[in-house]
């Protein structure tokens, strides 16, 4: 099976890249090898031979190397008439080319050609490479032969128009409100697989207007069951459980559209419930539905049994030894938190575990759990957790996270002002360039205003804040906007500080 | 948005397969691919399958001496992902046969096939692994055949 198919000197390129012991050793290999391939290009290749060496372009590409002076090869082979060509011409095009590339548009033609051809493989090629290639340049040209394509005779075809129309959609948010009606009827499509493929285009118009679209729930609640309930063909099980994309999906839509609206979240109790017995085989596949519906319990208007259901399988979850189970257990209950603290409360130890597992993944999630039980009550404790893992990561889209985040919990929460002083001298000091301007803004502010109460205690904070900026003067480096904020302290309220004792003001 | 990359690589980080479903320039691939695979490899056996990678999740599983990974979107369900490996391997079990790496690496043309089977613009297209099988070996005899000229759709069921 494995190679027999090639030439002789492809098979060997191969095996060489198969063998080499280091990157470097693969890269000498494919710059000989896209060497060759330049000049090769240039000789008049028969059509065998030419479209090895687009195949072994793929190759170079596919392992990182550039060799666009080939790419031209690709698109012309798309435009053979000979199907094996075609369809390698097509592959290639997707591998190497993109939809901001300058040959895609040279495509256009021969895919509104090839998508009215009779020869159902040639109409499935050109869907397939559709979706990588189109841009809002060609998106016009294609739309009305992909939509032509909802009615033809061959499931796989419809299959694939739905998917690239779905690319359209992301495209061009504007079309997602005609082609819902039009996918409205394939929702009805008498093939689960093109019934599947509306789903996304539905979803992305769900999200888009809801309103549109509480219309369709009854739908989407009858699929789930008949789903649910083995009324599909078999061949659509994986490993025993019927349809479980098909059912996320569903349920996915069925959070979008019952968010916040009690008629419409009523309709679904019914059928949640169900499917949550249901899935629960003890498999991944089981646990992946579960998550999904519990993720939608949560964010559609509260049932109190529902959610007490949904809070027992996270339980069940979070105190798994699997870590993905934990993991997931973590997320759904930093959503179950948001409808009510009390469902976070039992699970206070296992959190705590959670943030120290050497499991990155893990404490990150916790971390983001914490931050959404933060109340005035633990306060104190979260951030100060926060504050530890930004003193520790380099990570720089972490440390921009968690900056916005300390932040947000301490103008939130702060117990007192001489506290909130001293978290957002860390956070400017260990956050610096990541801290937003405004924040030191209202940092200013809240010394110079104060309480508006008492002026005594409203004294004694600048006071101590002027002492406090004091004595960081001798760091050796400070971020350009906690010096700013020093500078102007400093300025306003430095001869407060007679004899520079830093002390916190009496609470 | 659904997959942004298929990304299959060795235990020692040779790359066997990339598959991109968004534009991203070739330097910003080749670092992607060098970053996440570098954090892949590195993971210990009991910890999740699932990791932050920027703004984004990457979910990965270990076959054999090769590891799948899936770029996806902070809010996807990571599970559901980790099927969507699976899928693909089990497909791809089937159809070769006991698949192992080396039928990757020789006939990654063909993972591609049977990947364009599986997923379109990063999304799941077809939960059937009978259909799938049954569309690429459909596929398989057109090709093996001639196919010098157009032929007519209707000796061919796909």
């Amino acid at each position: 099976m494995s190679g027999g198919h090639l030439s002789k000197d492809f098979f060997e390129l191969i095996k060489s890249i198969g063998e080499c012991k280091s990157k470097q050793e693969e890269d000498k290999i494919l710059a000989a090898e896209v060497a060759t391939l330049r000049q090769r290009f240039t000789e008049q290749l028969s059509p065998k031979k030419m479209k090895e060496a687009v195949v072994r372009m793929m190759y170079a590409e596919m392992l990182g190397h550039n060799a666009d002076f080939g790419h031209i090869h690709a698109v012309n082979m798309s435009q053979q008439t000979n199907l094996i060509a075609k369809r390698v011409g097509y592959l290639a095009s997707t591998v190497c080319l993109h939809s901001g590339h300058e040959l895609t548009t040279l495509l256009v033609n021969t895919m509104r050609r090839d998508l009215k051809s009779t020869n159902h493989v040639e109409v499935c090629a050109t869907l397939v490479a559709i979706p990588k290639l189109v841009n809002l340049e060609t998106l016009p040209a294609l739309m009305d032969p992909v939509c032509a394509l909802l009615d033809h005779p061959s499931e796989v075809v419809r299959k694939k128009a739905v998917m690239a129309l779905h690319r359209f959609c992301q495209l061009q948010p504007s079309s997602a409100a005609d082609l819902s009606e039009k996918l409205r009827r394939v929702l009805c499509d008498k093939d689960p697989a093109v019934m599947g493929a509306s789903l996304y285009i539905l979803h992305e118009g769900a999200e888009a207007d809801p309103k549109a679209h509480k219309d369709l729930v009854p739908s989407y609640v009858s699929i789930l069951k008949q789903i649910t309930e083995h009324r599909l063909p078999s061949s659509f099980d994986y490993h025993r459980t019927p349809a479980p994309w098909i059912q996320i999906k569903l349920l996915k839509l069925m959070a979008t559209l019952g968010t916040a609206d009690q008629r419409a979240s009523e309709g679904m109790y019914e059928v949640l419930l169900d499917v949550l017995r249901r899935a629960d085989t003890g498999i991944n596949i089981g646990y992946a539905i579960i998550y999904e519906a519990v993720r939608t319990i949560t964010a559609i208007f509260p049932n109190i049994q529902l959610l007490e259901t949904a809070a027992s399988h996270i339980s069940r979850f979070v105190s798994s030894d699997n870590h993905n189970l934990k993991y997931l257990g973590i997320k759904a209950l930093a959503g179950i938190v948001q409808v009510n603290q009390k469902y976070a409360l039992e699970h206070q130890l296992v959190v705590v575990d959670c943030l120290e597992d050497p499991d990155e993944t893990l404490k990150r999630k916790t971390l983001d759990l914490l931050y959404r039980m933060t109340n005035a009550g633990n306060v104190v404790f979260v951030v100060d957790k926060l504050i530890s893992h930004l003193r520790e990561t380099s990570d720089d889209a972490f440390r921009a996270s968690l900056t916005e985040r300390i932040t947000q919990l301490a103008e939130r929460y702060a117990p007192d002002n001489s506290w909130f002083i001293r978290t957002m001298n860390c956070v400017f000091e260990l956050g610096g360039e990541l801290v937003r301007p405004d924040v030191a803004h209202n940092l200013m502010r809240l010394i110079a205003e104060g309480s508006g109460e008492d002026d005594e205690a409203d004294m004694a904070l600048r006071r101590f804040a002027a002492a406090t900026y004091y004595s960081m003067l001798d760091r050796p480096i400070l971020p350009d906007i906690l010096v700013c904020v020093i500078c102007w302290v400093l300025g306003e309220y430095g001869y407060l500080i007679g004899g520079g004792v830093a002390r916190e003001p009496e609470t | 948005m659904g997959i942004h990359f298929v990304l299959l690589i060795s235990r020692q980080g040779k790359v066997r397969l990339t598959k991109w479903y968004s534009a991203m320039p070739s330097k910003e691939r080749a670092r992607a691919v060098r970053e996440v695979s570098a954090v892949v490899l590195s993971r210990q056996q009991k910890q999740c399958n699932f990791l932050e990678y920027k703004d984004k999740k990457i979910i990965y599983k270990r076959y054999a001496s090769l590891y799948f990974l899936a770029c996806v979107d902070e809010e996807d369900n990571e599970l559901i992902v980790l099927e969507t490996i699976h899928h693909f391997v089990e497909v791809l079990d089937r159809y070769f046969g006991n698949v192992c790496e080396l039928d990757l690496i020789f006939n990654f043309h063909k993972a591609y096939h049977i990947l364009d089977e599986l997923l379109i613009a990063g999304e799941l297209q077809e939960p059937s692994k009978k259909a799938i099988l049954r569309v690429t070996a459909a596929q398989d005899a057109l090709m093996e055949g001639s196919g010098d000229s157009k032929v007519s759709d209707s000796k061919y069921e796909i």
